[in-house]
């Protein structure tokens, strides 16, 4: 747990002492200072309790704990721990290109002005799925839209490893088709093995700290 | 001395507003869709419906206070 957490459970805390408060002593508002409390206690303080908590949620909605704590994506976290770099999102989890507690939203979400919220909306229609619609099978699982190399460019544009990577300039025009989405990154025969969970049963898994 | 009808209303938005703020705070326990979704749907209603009664005693009050001055200052007349 960390401090920004400890600080949100201990307003929230104090908000539910005060509000408690003011409930079982309302003869107190009678008192202009109790009034105040009171504005305090049962307004100001609810709504940012309430706003912190939100804000909370979604910080937490974004964790790889938080995807992968439903049964349909446990195949996809083990994808993660395969133990052979040609997988990218191994690769990239496992050595720390991307950040292991946001792993899955940070190539999942859209790097655009409401990129994030849209992210927060489907979120939303895959929870009423899990509880209200019909689940699909894992290996069913698709994006909704082709994957986007904004994406990858969100953090390899302008790398060396990227731009002066010589498999990206086997033809004049190849950066420029990369960078443009005219070539996708992933079904170009390049990066192509992502998840891929029909090779799982095939793998071997790396242990973290072994 | 017996409560006044502001002091109930009070009473009940607390009593809403410390539920909902409880729920969330349970929430808060466990990782997943779930508790993400009682906070929605329990917490999240429990606190707003607390907050409006609390505005709604405030409101109610000053409007039967103007009521009570404006009648007595008509009896006055």
């Amino acid at each position: 747990m960390n401090a920004p957490e400890v600080l949100v459970y201990l307003f929230v805390g104090m908000t539910v002492v005060l509000a408690l408060l003011v409930a079982f002593r309302a003869e107190l508002t009678r008192a202009q200072g109790g009034k105040i409390l009171a504005f305090i206690a049962l307004f100001i303080f609810p709504v940012l309790a309430g706003w912190a908590g939100f804000s909370h949620h979604m910080d937490r909605a974004e964790s790889t704990r938080f995807c992968l704590s439903c049964h349909v994506m446990s195949d996809y976290g083990r994808s993660l721990y395969v133990n052979d770099p040609s997988f990218v999102p191994a690769r990239h989890f496992q050595n720390d290109l991307v950040p292991r507690d946001h792993a899955c939203y940070t190539c999942h979400t859209d790097y655009t002005l409401f990129g994030p919220f849209h992210s927060k909306m489907r979120g939303l229609h895959h929870v009423y799925v899990e509880y209200f619609g019909t689940i699909p099978k894992p290996d069913k699982i698709k994006l909704y839209t082709p994957f986007n190399n904004r994406e990858c460019l969100y953090c390899h544009l302008g790398a060396r490893t990227f731009e002066e990577e010589p498999g990206h300039h086997k033809t004049p025009e190849m950066m420029a088709k990369i960078k443009s989405n005219q070539m996708s990154c992933m079904t170009s025969n390049c990066h192509d093995t992502i998840h891929d969970l029909d090779d799982l049963k095939y793998a071997t898994f790396w242990k973290e700290g072994q | 001395m017996a409560a006044l009808p502001i002091e109930r209303r009070i009473r009940w938005a607390g009593i809403l507003i410390a539920a909902g703020l409880v729920v969330q705070l349970i929430t808060f326990i466990w990782f997943g869709p779930l508790p993400f979704m009682a906070f929605i749907l329990v917490s999240c209603p429990l606190v707003a419906i607390g907050i409006l009664i609390y505005l709604y005693s405030l409101v109610a009050t000053q409007s039967s206070g103007v009521e009570g001055q404006h009648t007595s200052r008509t009896t006055d007349i």
